[in-house]
């Protein structure tokens, strides 16, 4: 698939005009500095953050923006040896992993039913899901509460994975959905043609075709699941299943909180999701060559 | 061949998990809030029904309103800032160098948790050795604002770090559905001579004008919700100058054991988005969707 | 190939909520399997932030496990936001934990009034109420029952830095006149009097506490909250209106209505404001805790609010009271045993507390008997002499009529409410409820 594609660059460079070439020039420079710049500010915040990591209350308030003076590694020290991290570590895997997974394919399932197929509560039914968009989460508190307690889902982990793949479900559809819309229905028509079955389009045209969208709505779950606490907070009690995100609460007292500490919990925590972001946003532009070496 | 499309097991079999689980979890509240927006109702202890009348309350609660006003100015902001994020991405998605790092680069604050990002705006904002206030001085105005102390500047202080924090989320949406876009419609209006910037416009925004619907009303939608960032920032003061609907269903809910009312206003909230997405959806329809 | 794998990822997540929901019914065969009882214990000292709070409370733990053989503590530890949103979702569907923290007056009413919680009088009586400084025990009274054993006293004295007073030539204020003096001084001199972080509201409120007790004497705002009493009482207006004096004499540092506690107190520990109003909570940062330089530490002295000339209330009547107490939950199904923990836990706590974690507990401490640094000392003899106690207002008042007050807090510093006004809607306010 790579010879397709810088071939087609490369014609693409040919067909540039001449003239117009010193201007195109200067543009282009003021472009990447706009680029640049603004590339500066967004890498500036996690840069803030490490630094915040390293320094004591009295730094982190006195002197915000400087390096620290004197760096506190201790601070990693006390965020790992202190509470049962690595456990909440692993739940937030495990969690996050499970509810991106199920809310994705759940997703692309009914989106696939309401873009490819004919019936007639379609509509209706993408309506039932964009209400589920527009509800604030802390008047679902009490009630879901009173929900998992009578199934007897209070204090487990499906709790939690089920209210993320839940409250994440309609807007995921809706991302998917504008990109089904986008995208030509031709190649599953011509399977139909062929005589595959649903399922065989769904899983072996369609899902690979909406790849990109995929990974976007994974990344976008992800991190949505992996910050999350008001939900492990109310319906997890047991210390093992807890989360991440309780590490960070962990420092937070009744009278003072422990920014160091918090910084260095958040360093740590960053440091997965930034990976996974890293390979899933790669397969945004991947998808597509996949996509258009069949077509 | 629409009788494979319409197969009614296939669909039931594609529908009914997502179904099930939304209506288990998010329609039983939506519904349970409903109920108890009619009730007086701490939140623990006896109920007791009293109809309308905490819908009489909120029609007439100064400060809801007030609230309300706010969301709306977020939402205003960020459907405006959705411009900005486009014009970025068809930058991003267009053919130049560093494209794939820029963008890489351009998404990590979303990965940031929000307590964090409320920590760096705060400490930006500090009155007296803030990092705002610091280059103002520098740049010769002697009197700055003390912005999240100020009722004037507040609102708007807190506004600008909220739509910072979604750059990524909608950037990433875009981008995508930009990358997405047949190759071969480019050349071909490159071939008749199109400009870039006639490309972009002619061709890429029409072409993901769905996806830009769809990021309206996340952009709307979010911001009439809108919680985190502010409470944790002002608490939606000094005074609830910067109190936004969501941070007022909190209050009164969580803190004033209000739990009645709190629902009332939770489940007004989920009123006034639907009518919005109607309205938006009435205003953006550009022409019959074809794929059905 | 593409499908197979789709499939299994698929038959994966399936097999992946069989596992998790399995794993979830250990946890739920819940109170008294077997011989075993369990009481559930919800707290919001993290090992993180209070670490020696939280050993305290292990040790506590421990040592009530091995005299009760069959009884076990089951913990659950929130931080403070977090821990009264769960209070609050727990209440509504009757699942408190058996034994857990609540707060006086206006946050315990609501869960006595649903009856979540069960009286303790009977614990009190057994010989226990002795063992409390007067006084502290009452804030967790509704109707004569008694429903939280106080684990916490805390008062507000103004703490200042004795090297910028000497810079200054500053001596102590005694009077509210000398008091203003220093203010000016300071202020003239370039240097933040005091420090005030008025976004979290209960901090202003203190102020504004001490200059209505100066005023108005030690019981108005009491009597105002209890109805036997009104707001629109001229000294409530006058405390109003000398907060907007100071104010406006910069006595505060800039933005403060903006500034959490955390960032006011930041500055007076790096020496950037002279005098800070808080809670007896701080006194381990003057004195014990070595992140903070031993230099500043010598330095941290504090004063009592000044009198006002011509006022109702002496030097000795503070601002303060009980913090945290332990409730015990009506519906418990081991209601003895929690009891009795509870009991336990509060005479233990009182043991350790000053001198492991620097918390005044609410039952008595002998100083002549424990080892404490001079600036405790000198807190607890002033406590032994106090001529009177006003509880936090915001903690007083109901939550309504709390988030009302603290609001109006913030609008008076701000100076977008007029005294007469600010007094009014208080009383508004008070008579609705």
């Amino acid at each position: 698939m790579e010879p397709v594609k810088t071939a087609v660059q490369s014609s693409s460079v040919a067909r540039t005009r001449k003239p117009s070439r010193t201007i195109n020039r200067v543009a282009y420079g003021i472009l990447y500095l706009f680029l640049a710049i603004v590339a500066v500010f967004q890498i500036a915040p996690i840069v803030w953050l490490f630094f915040f990591s390293l320094k004591d209350n009295q730094e982190v308030f006195h002197s915000p923006f400087s390096l620290p003076t004197n760096p506190k590694w201790e601070n990693y020290i006390k965020v790992w040896t202190e509470g049962n991290i690595s456990q909440y570590f692993f739940n937030s895997v495990v969690y996050t992993a499970s509810a991106v997974v199920l809310t994705v394919l759940l997703a692309s399932m009914v989106t696939f039913a309401i873009t490819r197929m004919k019936w007639k509560f379609s509509r209706l039914v993408l309506g039932l899901f964009m209400v589920g968009l527009m509800i604030p989460v802390h008047s679902t508190l009490i009630p879901l509460f009173n929900t998992f307690t009578k199934i007897h889902l209070i204090d487990s982990p499906l709790s939690i994975i089920l209210s993320y793949t839940a409250f994440n479900l309609p807007i995921t559809i809706m991302i998917l959905l504008g990109f089904y819309e986008a995208l030509p229905c031709e190649m599953e028509e011509a399977a139909v043609m062929d005589g595959a079955s649903i399922h065989h389009i769904f899983f072996r045209i369609t899902l690979p075709m909406t790849s990109p969208v995929i990974a976007t709505a994974a990344i976008i779950n992800m991190i949505y699941n992996w910050n999350e606490f008001v939900f492990v907070n109310t319906f997890i009690s047991s210390d093992i299943y807890k989360t991440l995100t309780v590490g960070i609460q962990n420092f937070i007292g009744q009278y003072t909180t422990d920014w160091g500490a918090i910084g260095a919990t958040l360093v740590i925590s960053i440091l997965p999701i930034l990976t996974a972001f890293l390979i899933l946003s790669n397969r945004i532009v991947e998808g597509i060559a996949a996509g258009s070496v069949k077509g | 061949m629409n009788h494979i499309l319409s197969n009614k097991k296939v669909i039931l079999l594609y529908i009914a998990p997502a179904l099930f689980l939304i209506l288990a979890l998010v329609y039983v509240p939506i519904v349970l809030t409903g109920y108890y927006g009619l009730m007086k109702w701490t939140g623990f202890g006896g109920m007791k029904f009293v109809g309308l009348e905490n819908y009489s309350r909120l029609i007439q609660d100064s400060l809801f309103w007030q609230s309300a006003y706010h969301s709306f100015l977020l939402a205003l902001f960020s459907v405006l800032s959705l411009i900005g994020y486009l014009l970025v991405s068809l930058i991003l998605a267009g053919k130049i160098k560093g494209a794939n790092l820029i963008r890489k680069i351009y998404l990590i604050p979303m990965l940031l948790a929000s307590v964090i990002i409320a920590q760096l705006w705060m400490k930006i904002y500090h009155p007296s050795n803030g990092l705002l206030n610091h280059i103002l001085i520098k740049l010769g105005i002697e009197n700055p604002p003390s912005w999240l102390a100020d009722p004037e500047w507040v609102l708007f202080a807190i506004i600008v770090p909220v739509i910072w924090q979604y750059a990524g989320f909608y950037i990433l949406i875009y981008y995508a559905a930009l990358k997405n876009i047949p190759q071969e419609l480019e050349e071909v209006a490159k071939i008749d001579g199109a400009t870039p910037f006639q490309i972009a416009t002619r061709i890429k925004v029409p072409l993901i004008m769905n996806v830009i619907k769809v990021t309206i009303v996340l952009a709307v939608v979010g911001s009439l919700k809108y919680f985190d960032l502010i409470y944790v920032m002002t608490g939606g003061g000094p005074n609830g100058a910067s109190e936004v609907m969501a941070s007022y269903m909190y209050n009164k809910a969580f803190n004033e054991f209000d739990f009645g009312y709190g629902s009332t206003v939770g489940f007004f909230l989920l009123i006034i988005c639907l009518i919005v997405t109607y309205l938006i959806r009435k205003l953006t329809v550009v022409r019959p969707n074809d794929n059905n | 190939m593409k499908r197979k794998g789709y499939s299994l990822l698929f038959a994966a997540v399936l097999v992946w909520t069989v596992v998790l929901s399995g794993c979830s019914g250990g946890s739920e065969a819940g109170n008294e399997s077997g011989s075993e009882k369990m009481i559930q214990f919800m707290h919001l000292w993290p090992a993180g932030s209070s670490k020696h709070h939280n050993m305290i409370v292990k040790d506590i733990i421990e040592q009530f496990e091995s005299k009760h053989p069959g009884v076990h503590v089951e913990v659950e530890v929130l931080e403070n936001e977090q821990y009264k949103n769960k209070m609050k979702i727990l209440s509504s569907s009757n699942q408190l934990p058996d034994v857990g923290f609540t707060w006086a007056a206006g946050y315990l009413n609501p869960f006595v009034e649903g009856k979540l919680f069960a009286p303790l009088d009977d614990v009190l009586d057994d010989g226990l109420k002795d063992e409390f400084v007067s006084g502290t025990t009452e804030a967790y009274e509704v109707d004569g029952q008694t429903y939280g054993l106080p684990l916490e006293l805390n008062i507000a004295p103004i703490y200042y830095n004795k090297k910028i007073f000497k810079e200054n030539n500053l001596e102590v204020p005694e009077t509210y006149k000398e008091f203003k003096n220093v203010v000016k001084t300071l202020e003239s001199e370039g240097v933040t009097p005091i420090a005030l972080g008025n976004k979290d509201r209960w901090t202003g409120s203190l102020w504004y506490m001490y200059l209505a007790d100066r005023l108005g004497g030690p019981k108005m705002l009491n009597k105002a909250i209890d109805r036997s009493g009104s707001f629109e009482d001229s000294a409530f207006v006058s405390a109003a209106d000398e907060i907007q004096k100071l104010v406006k004499a910069n006595a505060f540092n800039k933005g403060f209505n903006g500034l959490s506690n955390d960032e006011a107190k930041s500055q007076f520990l790096n020496e950037k404001a002279a005098m800070y109003l808080m809670g007896t909570w701080e006194l381990p940062n003057f004195t014990t805790n070595e992140e903070i330089p031993q230099e500043f530490r010598d330095n941290v002295g504090y004063f009592k609010f000044p009198t006002v000339e011509g006022g109702k209330s002496d030097i000795n009547s503070w601002v303060g009271g009980p913090g945290v107490g332990l409730f015990v939950a009506q519906n418990s199904k081991v209601k003895d045993e929690s009891k009795e923990f509870a009991e336990f836990f509060v005479e233990k706590w009182g043991d350790q507390a000053v001198t492991k974690a620097g918390v005044i507990p609410a039952t008595k401490v002998d100083t002549g008997e424990v080892e404490l640094p001079q600036l405790y000392i000198d807190i607890l003899d002033d406590l032994n002499q106090s001529s009177n106690l006003t509880l936090f207002a915001d903690v007083q008042m109901s939550s309504s009529v709390a988030e009302t007050h603290l609001n109006l807090i913030q609008s008076l510093f701000g100076n977008e409410v007029q005294p007469k006004d600010f007094a009014k809607r208080h009383e508004e306010a008070l008579q609705k409820e």
